[in-house]
C-alpha cells in the first residue's frame, strides 16, 4: 500500500509540474494530493513497520528502476511532504501571479519538481537514478533560487549554489562509481560486511556534506538562501539541506565506515553547531540569520548521528540508538521550526521590502500574527521547553551523557560535544532574542517598518501549521517515537525494535503541564493587571524626555558583546569615524560580517587560479611561426629523451 | 493524600522562603556596613505593596510585556519543583531533569529579555546584551558543573546525582557554582542588586520598564532563582542521602544560610568589577567546573 501511495505521490507531483505553468489551482490540488499521498506511504510504514521494496522491468540508463522505502526513508519524505505542501499554499499569496506574472507559473512548475525529486532521492535504491534524482533535485533547486533573475544578488547566489552543489555532485559521482566497480553493479543496499568499502564513506562526506552546509563546506548557503524567494529558503533550508544529511545517515547506514568516521563526524558537528550559530548571531540580514543559524542546526544533526557511529564502532551501546533518534527528531524539528522562522521573515520581507533589520522595529503592532509565530519560532529554535527543539537536544544531550559515563573512549568525544552544544543552545538564544527583537519589538526605525501590513490568509495559514506541528512535537514527542525507532533500526539493524531508553513520555506530561501552567499563570497576570489598573506611558529612558527610535539598540549593537569573542573567525570589517573637535559633525561606526570562507579563503585560492590560467594562456596567442617553434621544440625534446634513454 | 501533602510542603518551602534570602543578603550588609537595615521581610512587605498597585506599561510595548513575568516565573518554579530538597527529594525525577532544569532558566532567560526589548529603551538593550552573552559562559560553566556530577554518580537524574558526596572535587565545584551564583543572580561582583539607575547594570535595567503585579512576579522569581542555585550548591557539594530526615533538612537550611551569607560578604568586601574582567571571572568559573569534572572523571564511581 505504502509503496502504491509513493508512486502516485510522485506522479501526482509530476502532473502538477505541468499544470503549475497553466493552472494554477489544478496545480495546487495536485501538489498536496501528492503531498497527502506521500505522508500516506510514510506513515504505513511506521505504522506497519515494513519495509516497502519495488522492482520493476522498466530499464533506465540499462538498470531496472528499483524504489525502497524503509524507515530512514520515510522519515524523510514526511519532511519533505509537509514542508513541500506548506510552502506550496504559502507561495500562492506570497509569489503570486498577480506580482509576478513572468515568474508565478514557473516558479510553481519548478516547486513540484523540487518536492517531486526530493521523494525520488530519498527513494530509488540505485547509484545511477540516485545521481540522476539528485541532480533533477539540484538544478529545480537552481531554478527556484533565480525565480526573480533580474538582481545582479540573485544571478550571483544562483551561480555559486549551482557551482557549489556540483562541486559536491563530482564528489558523488566519484562515490557512486567506485560503489559500483567494487560491488559490481548500481544497485544499492545494505552490504554492511564488505569492509573494503569503509574508506569511501569519506567520499560520500565530501559530497553529501557540501549540500548539507557542513562547516567549512557551507560557502554557497548564506548567499542561496538569503537572495531566494522566501517560500524557497525555506524549502531549502528545512528540506534540501537533510537531503544531505540523508546521504551521509543512509550511506553509513548501509555501508561499513572507517574507525575514525564517528570521531571526524563528532568533530564536524560540534565546529558547525558553534561557529554557524556565532555567524547568525552577527549577521545584521534576518534571512541570513536564519541561513547560518541552519548550518547550526545541521551541526546538531551531525553531534546525534557522530555519537551514533561512535557507538556502533565501540560494541553497540545503546546510548547510540539516543542520540541518532535525536539527530533524526531534529531532522523534523528543524525542517518545521526553520520553514516557519523563513515564512515569517517572508512575510516581513513581503510588507517592508527590507532585509536589514536595523530598518525594521515595532512590527508586532501592525504584524501581530507574523510576530506571534516568529517568537513561538524562535522559541523552538532556541531549543527552549516546552517546545520541539529541546525535546530532540534533550535525546542527544542524553545519548552523550550515557557515552560520558559509559567512559570509554567516546566519552572524549562526548564531553567536548556535551559543552559545545551548551554553548551553541545559549548563543542561538542570544541570535534569536536579537532577531526577534529587531524586527518586531520597540519603535518602528524607519517609514517602511511602520507602514507595514499583516500577511494574507494563504500565507498565515501555513505559518499556524507549522506552528502547530513545532507545539505537538514539543508536548506529545512520544506520539513519533515508533517513526524514530523505525529509522533507527533501518540504520543500524542491531538497534531495531521499540525499546525506548529514555522517558519521552514523561518529558511529554512534564512538557504538556509546563505548558498549562504558563498559559494559566500568563492569564492570572493580565487579568490581575486589568483589575487593578493599567495606564500607558512613554519608555522610561532614566528622566530622558524625548528617545527616538534611533536610540535603540541596532543589531550590530546586539551582536557586538558575543561577537566579539569570535572575531578570530569573523573577521568583522570596521568603518570607524570618530566624533572629532568641539562641534563634532558625522560620525559613523559601520561592521560588516563577510561570507569568510568563501570572501577570505575560496575567493583567494580562485583568484590565484585564474592569475595562474591567464599567465599560461600567453602561449597561445595565435602566431603560426611561433606554434611551429612549440611543435620543434617539442620535438627536439623527445628526440634529446629517446636519445637520453639509449645511452647506456 | 501524602503526595498533596508533599507538594503543599515543597511549594511552602519555594514560594515562602524564597523572599528571605534577599532580606538575609541585605541584613548582612547592613552589619558589616554598621547600619541596622531594612527588617529582613522586607521583600515581603514590597511584593504585597505591587501586587496590589497599577502597572504603566511603555506606548511601545505589546500586551506579551505584561505577561511575559509569569512566564520566566513559571519557569523557575518548574525548575525547582526538579531540584531535590534534602529529605523531601525532588517533586518530578526522571532521567534528564538536569538538563530540563538548565533549559528551564533558560526559557525565563529568554522571556526576560524578550520583555525588556519590549520596550526598546537603549538601556534595557544593553542589559539584555549583557545578560544574554554573559549567559553564554554561565552555560558553559553550568553544564560542565552538571556533567561532572553525572560522572561522580554515574546518573543524569538529579535526584541520584545530588545523593552521593563529591569526593576531591567538592571544593573546585563549590567555586565555580558559587561564582556562577552571584553571576545568574545579578549579585556583585557582576551586578549591583542596589541600585538600577546606571550604565553598568545587567538585570536590573532589563526590568526598569516593569511596574505593579508583574514586577512582584519578576521579585519574586529573582528570589526563587537564587534559593535554587543555593540549595543547587549545598546538595552538590554536601551529601545527605544517609542523614535522617530532620538532620538533613537542618543541614540544608544551614548550608543556604552560610551561602547567603557569603553572598552578603562578597558584596560587602567586593566592589563591582569592570565589564571587561566579567568574561574573565565567568571563564574561571568554567574552568573550575572542568577541573572539577577531570577530578570526578579519574575518582568518581567505577
Amino acid at each position: 500500500m505504502s509503496g502504491q501511495l509513493l508512486v502516485a505521490a510522485i506522479i501526482s507531483l509530476g502532473l502538477a509540474v505541468v499544470a503549475g505553468v497553466w493552472w494554477p489551482r489544478v496545480w495546487l490540488g495536485l501538489t498536496l494530493a501528492g503531498a497527502v499521498a506521500a505522508l500516506g506511504a510514510a506513515v504505513g510504514v511506521f505504522a506497519t513497520g515494513a519495509e516497502w521494496e519495488w522492482k520493476s522491468a522498466i530499464l533506465l540508463g540499462g538498470d531496472a528502476v528499483h524504489m525502497r522505502l524503509d524507515g530512514l526513508s520515510a522519515l524523510f519524505v514526511v519532511l519533505t511532504a509537509v514542508v513541500g505542501a506548506a510552502g506550496a499554499v504559502y507561495a500562492r499569496e506570497y509569489w503570486s501571479d498577480a506580482r509576478y506574472p513572468a515568474s508565478a507559473p514557473r516558479g510553481r512548475a519548478w516547486w513540484s519538481g523540487l518536492v517531486a525529486s526530493m521523494l525520488l532521492v530519498v527513494s530509488v535504491s540505485n547509484g545511477l537514478h540516485f545521481l540522476m534524482a539528485w541532480e533533477a533535485f539540484a538544478i529545480c533547486g537552481y531554478f527556484l533560487i533565480t525565480l526573480d533573475p533580474k538582481r545582479p544578488a540573485v544571478r550571483a547566489a544562483g551561480w555559486l549554489y549551482l557551482a557549489a552543489s556540483h562541486a559536491g555532485t563530482v564528489c558523488l559521482f566519484g562515490f557512486f562509481a567506485l560503489l559500483a566497480a567494487k560491488t559490481g553493479g548500481w544497485e544499492l543496499g545494505p552490504r554492511r560486511d564488505d569492509a573494503a568499502l569503509a574508506p569511501l564513506f569519506w567520499l560520500a562526506l565530501a559530497g553529501f556534506g557540501v549540500k548539507a552546509g557542513i562547516f567549512p563546506l557551507h560557502i554557497w548557503l548564506p548567499a542561496a538562501h538569503a537572495n531566494a524567494p522566501s517560500h524557497v529558503s525555506a524549502i531549502l533550508s528545512g528540506v534540501a539541506l537533510k537531503m544531505g544529511v540523508y546521504g551521509i545517515v543512509r550511506f553509513s547506514g548501509w555501508l561499513p565506515v572507517p574507525a575514525a568516521a564517528g570521531w571526524v563526524v563528532t568533530g564536524l558537528g560540534a565546529a558547525t553547531a558553534l561557529l554557524g550559530i556565532a555567524f547568525a548571531l552577527a549577521q545584521s540580514d534576518y534571512k541570513r540569520l536564519l541561513a547560518y543559524c541552519s548550518v547550526e542546526n545541521i551541526g546538531i544533526i551531525l553531534l546525534g548521528l557522530g555519537g551514533a557511529l561512535l557507538a556502533r564502532t565501540h560494541g553497540d551501546a545503546a546510548w547510540g540508538r539516543l542520540a541518532l533518534a535525536g539527530a533524526m527528531l531534529h531532522v523534523w524539528n528543524h525542517g518545521a521550526f526553520k520553514a516557519l522562522l523563513f515564512f515569517g521573515a517572508g512575510s516581513v520581507l513581503h510588507a517592508t521590502g527590507t532585509r536589514e533589520m536595523s530598518r525594521l522595529g515595532g512590527l508586532w503592532r501592525e504584524m501581530p500574527w507574523t510576530a506571534g509565530v516568529f517568537a513561538l519560532g524562535a522559541v523552538a529554535v532556541a531549543g527552549l521547553p516546552p517546545l520541539n527543539g529541546f525535546v530532540s537536544e534533550w535525546l542527544i544531550y542524553l545519548g552523550l551523557f550515557d557515552a560520558v559515563a559509559g567512559k570509554q573512549a567516546p566519552a572524549w568525544a562526548a564531553m567536548p560535544a556535551v559543552i559545545l552544544l551548551a554553548l551553541a543552545g545559549a548563543l542561538a538564544l542570544a541570535t534569536f532574542v536579537k532577531a526577534g527583537s529587531m524586527m518586531f519589538l520597540g519603535a518602528a526605525r524607519t517609514k517602511p517598518a511602520a507602514l507595514a501590513h499583516e500577511c494574507g490568509g494563504w500565507m498565515r495559514g501555513p505559518m499556524l501549521a507549522l506552528a502547530g506541528i513545532c507545539l505537538a512535537l514539543g508536548l506529545a514527542p512520544i506520539v513519533v517515537w515508533p517513526a524514530l525507532a523505525s529509522a533507527a533500526g533501518a540504520w543500524h539493524p542491531a538497534w531495531a525494535g521499540a525499546k525506548l531508553e529514555a522517558p519521552l513520555a514523561t518529558l511529554g506530561w512534564v512538557q504538556l503541564g509546563l505548558a498549562g501552567l504558563i498559559g494559566a499563570a500568563a492569564t492570572l497576570l493580565w487579568r490581575k493587571v486589568r483589575t487593578n489598573h493599567l495606564g500607558r506611558g512613554p519608555t522610561w529612558d532614566c528622566g530622558y524626555a524625548a528617545p527616538t527610535a534611533r536610540m535603540q539598540y541596532t543589531s550590530g549593537s546586539f551582536a557586538g558583546l558575543a561577537a566579539g569573542w569570535f572575531s578570530w573567525i569573523l573577521r568583522p570589517m570596521r568603518t570607524l569615524r570618530r566624533p572629532r573637535g568641539y562641534f563634532p559633525a558625522a560620525a559613523i561606526r559601520l561592521e560588516r560580517v563577510p561570507d569568510v570562507m568563501l570572501e577570505q579563503l575560496i575567493l583567494p585560492v580562485g583568484v590565484r587560479v585564474m592569475q595562474v590560467s591567464s599567465a599560461v594562456r600567453r602561449l597561445q596567442h595565435g602566431r603560426l611561426s611561433a606554434y611551429i617553434l612549440y611543435v620543434v621544440a617539442g620535438l627536439a625534446a623527445l628526440g634529446l629523451l629517446v636519445l637520453l634513454e639509449s645511452m647506456p | 493524600m501524602n503526595s498533596i501533602l508533599d507538594l503543599i510542603l515543597r511549594l511552602d518551602c519555594w514560594l515562602l522562603l524564597a523572599p528571605l534570602l534577599p532580606g538575609i543578603i541585605n541584613k548582612v550588609k547592613a552589619w558589616v556596613a554598621g547600619r541596622r537595615g531594612p527588617p529582613v521581610l522586607q521583600l515581603y512587605y514590597d511584593l504585597a505593596r505591587l501586587w496590589k498597585k497599577g502597572v504603566v506599561m511603555s506606548t511601545l510595548a505589546s500586551p506579551a510585556f505584561v505577561v511575559l513575568p509569569a512566564v520566566t516565573w513559571v519557569a523557575v518554579l518548574g525548575a525547582a519543583m526538579l531540584l531535590p530538597l534534602g529529605p523531601l527529594g525532588a517533586g518530578l525525577s526522571f532521567r534528564g531533569d538536569a538538563l530540563l532544569l538548565l533549559y528551564l532558566l533558560a526559557l525565563g532567560r529568554f522571556c526576560t529579555a524578550w520583555a525588556a526589548m519590549e520596550t526598546g529603551s537603549a538601556f534595557e538593550g544593553m542589559g539584555t546584551v549583557r545578560e544574554v552573552s554573559y549567559a553564554v559562559l554561565a552555560e558553559a560553566a553550568m553544564i560542565a558543573a552538571v556533567l561532572s556530577l553525572s560522572v561522580q554518580s554515574g546518573s543524569i537524574s538529579l535526584a541520584a546525582m545530588l545523593a552521593p558526596a563529591m569526593g576531591a572535587s567538592a571544593a573546585l565545584l563549590a567555586a565555580g557554582l558559587f561564582i556562577v551564583l552571584l553571576a545568574e543572580n545579578c549579585r556583585v561582583p557582576f551586578d549591583d542588586p542596589a541600585t538600577h539607575l546606571e550604565l553598568t547594570m545587567i538585570h536590573e535595567v532589563m526590568v526598569l520598564d516593569h511596574s505593579g503585579p508583574p514586577l512582584a512576579v519578576i521579585l519574586h522569581g529573582a528570589a526563587m532563582k537564587l534559593l535554587l542555585f543555593t540549595v543547587l550548591l549545598v546538595q552538590a557539594v554536601l551529601p545527605m542521602a544517609h542523614l535522617k530526615p530532620l538532620l538533613a533538612a537542618a543541614v540544608l537550611a544551614g548550608g543556604v544560610l552560610a551561602v547567603t551569607v557569603a553572598v552578603g560578604l562578597v558584596e560587602s568586601l567586593l566592589a563591582r568589577f569592570a565589564f571587561r574582567r566579567v568574561p574573565l571571572l565567568l571563564t574561571t568559573a568554567f574552568l573550575l567546573c572542568l577541573f572539577a569534572l577531570l577530578v570526578a572523571w579519574k575518582g568518581g564511581l567505577p
